[in-house]
């Protein structure tokens, strides 16, 4: 025990900084759970996807500092977590998916004494305890004693311990574990203005899909310890291989020849030709900056066939993907 | 209305001083037990040898007694006095701190209350030494605090026939052994806490480890068998004190061989804790 005090969020608590993690490597005794694992989060909220036992609470972890890392670099908010995981510590929040309550202490009393913990003074700590347990909705219910709070309350009160101190980042695991429809919306709703209108930076990390498109607006998905992909939640993907829906008329066979040559698969739905392109393959596929693949690239490849074969376009659109299906489209390999 | 529209402001540190972690954490360990009347009583009842030997004190520095005092014995004002009352709490040292400590990081372990400690900047030693020090406060609150109150009491009654000794040599004593046995016995009880994730079965080990090995000690002290009394875990203390407070020792067991269980029964504890209080458990 160093008696040190860490100073917290200074009065621009909850300014961000990024997450930077490069070639990550983790494992518990012999069986490698992290395998290489680099990304950067400038901020917002990102989800955090993948089956279970892919390695996204070990990512959230070693994020955190709470396990030694074996290889790689992790640094967050600025502070190499290799070295300075305590320090770090004082600007991140977690929100664990199991336990996260300890018994005998009243809602209010548990979130001020973590507060206190996360180096706050003990009036300091009081006073956020009644804040933001008046921001998650647990005002009525903060003296009552943790272990007789309902799942969605302790929930809540999780939610609240770790934004006590006001956090950076909050690392949320399975943050809608247990909890009704209605108890679920409201978390949601939560994380939303957190992120959105709070400038936390948030990494959620669950399985439920839909939590992740209420939310987030990009997706990290992990598979067997590696990073498979990383996506906006919008629609814009960043997948080289995209679905392009075209209908048309005119010469139809000299179109289609004309396709075949940018080297796309073709089949048919109805009226609709779907046109499978793989960007990697054309001028101007990747996205600037090296960040995916640019579906803009697709759709003028399309006109420029369709115009070279006089084939009058009725219809080209990047066909929407919904999170779920390229989930499993990644994740099925 | 929302929920998000209830408002969420950044903190604006008021410059208040900021507690150690560590000290955070042994007063709620000490502040919680506290609030307990049953805890209370326990303490209250603990402090009765110390009240009688006090009463026995006055009427005897009163009476100008003071043959009888300074020899050895429960209620003398000597070095032996002070062990054999030190020895005599043994029973309140076994329930107070085993009611008080036999759940800290048990509750932590069963709750997953080990991996919020750990999202906080705090280490290992932090978290130890506050889990230690509430449970050392009760220690002390039962064993070296009555030592101080009765040497005050005998140096004020009687100044110059308890002199230095009651002023410095018996308070400096008794501090020494108790804090070298509070620290070794809280570390041993918190092992124990550690490798359970329940109170009652970290009492029942406490117990056994108390009691049992005393009973074999003194199947020991029967058959002759040094090596057995050896192991009697509290007489190891005791014996130690001996060295300290310098009487006679307690057990047929040389207080070298003493000092070096405590110590092995310290780092064994210490290795223990090291293993079990980690934020991921990690089953293999």
């Amino acid at each position: 025990m160093d008696g040190t005090v860490v100073k917290v969020n200074p009065a621009t608590g909850g300014a961000r900084a990024a997450i930077r993690v490069a070639d990550l490597t983790f494992g518990y005794t012999r069986r490698t759970v992290l395998h290489g694992v680099s990304f950067t989060l400038e901020g917002g909220a990102v989800g955090l996807l993948g089956p279970n036992g892919s390695g996204k609470t070990t990512l959230l972890r070693c994020l955190l500092g709470q396990v030694p890392l074996q290889a790689g670099r992790v640094e967050v908010a600025g502070f190499d977590m290799a070295r300075q995981a305590r320090r770090a510590r004082a600007r991140l929040g977690w929100m664990p998916e199991r336990g996260g309550v300890i018994p005998g202490m009243s809602g209010v009393g548990l979130v001020a004494y973590l507060g206190e913990l996360a180096g706050m003074p003990a009036r300091d700590a009081m006073q956020r305890a009644h804040e933001v347990l008046h921001y998650v909705g647990l005002a009525d219910e903060r003296y009552r004693m943790c272990e007789d709070y309902s799942q969605g309350m302790k929930q809540r009160l999780k939610l609240a311990q770790a934004l006590v101190h006001d956090p950076a980042w909050l690392f949320l695991d399975e943050p809608t574990s247990g909890l009704d429809p209605r108890g679920r919306a409201a978390i949601l709703e939560l994380i939303a203005d957190l992120a959105g209108n709070k400038g936390l930076g948030v990494v959620l990390s669950t399985h439920l899909l839909a939590d992740v498109e209420a939310v987030c607006r990009e997706i990290l998905v992990l598979r067997e310890g590696r990073l498979l992909a990383r996506q906006e939640v919008d629609g814009k993907a960043r997948q080289p291989r995209q679905v392009f829906e075209v209908e048309g008329f005119g010469d139809e066979a000299a179109f289609l020849a004309g396709l075949e040559q940018l080297g796309a698969e073709v089949t048919r739905d109805n009226r609709l030709q779907l046109v499978t392109l793989d960007l990697a393959r054309l001028d101007g596929g990747e996205a600037v900056g090296g960040d995916g693949f640019d579906p803009a690239a697709g759709t003028g490849a399309i006109l420029e066939v369709a115009a070279a074969t006089g084939f009058a376009l009725r219809r080209l659109r990047r066909r929407p993907v919904t999170l779920a299906e390229e989930f499993y489209t990644l994740v099925e390999g | 209305m929302p929920v998000y529209e209830r408002g969420y402001t950044h903190w604006r540190p008021s410059g208040l001083k900021a507690l150690p972690a560590w000290l955070v954490i042994a007063r709620r360990g000490v502040t919680g037990p506290l609030k307990r009347r049953r805890i209370l009583l326990l303490v209250l009842l603990a402090w009765i040898p110390a009240i009688v030997k006090g009463g026995i004190i006055y009427f005897r520095l009163k009476a100008g007694n003071l043959t009888d005092l300074l020899g050895a014995g429960w209620a003398s004002i000597g070095p032996d006095g002070f062990l054999s009352f030190l020895e005599g709490q043994r029973f309140f040292v076994f329930v107070l701190l085993a009611v008080t400590g036999a759940g800290l990081i048990a509750t932590d372990r069963r709750e997953g209350g080990l991996t919020l400690y750990f999202s906080r900047p705090l280490s290992l030693v932090d978290y130890l030494a506050g889990k230690a020090g509430s449970v050392l406060f009760f220690y002390l609150l039962i064993t070296l605090l009555p030592v101080y109150v009765l040497c005050l009491e005998a140096y004020l009654i009687a100044p110059g026939a308890t002199g230095l000794t009651m002023l410095l040599a018996i308070p400096a004593r008794a501090t020494f052994y108790c804090l070298l046995s509070g620290v070794s016995i809280t570390l041993v009880l918190l092992a124990f806490s550690s490798l359970g994730k329940r109170s009652i079965f970290v009492m029942v080990w406490w117990a056994i480890m108390i009691t049992g090995t005393e009973a074999l000690a003194a199947i020991g002290g029967g058959l002759g068998s040094r090596g057995m009394q050896a192991l009697n875990f509290l007489g190891q203390y005791h014996n130690l004190g001996s060295l300290v407070f310098g009487t006679a020792p307690r057990i047929d067991v040389p207080a070298p061989v003493s000092l070096v269980m405590v110590l092995v029964w310290t780092a064994l504890a210490l290795a223990v804790l090291r293993r079990q209080v980690r934020p991921v458990e990690v089953v293999s």
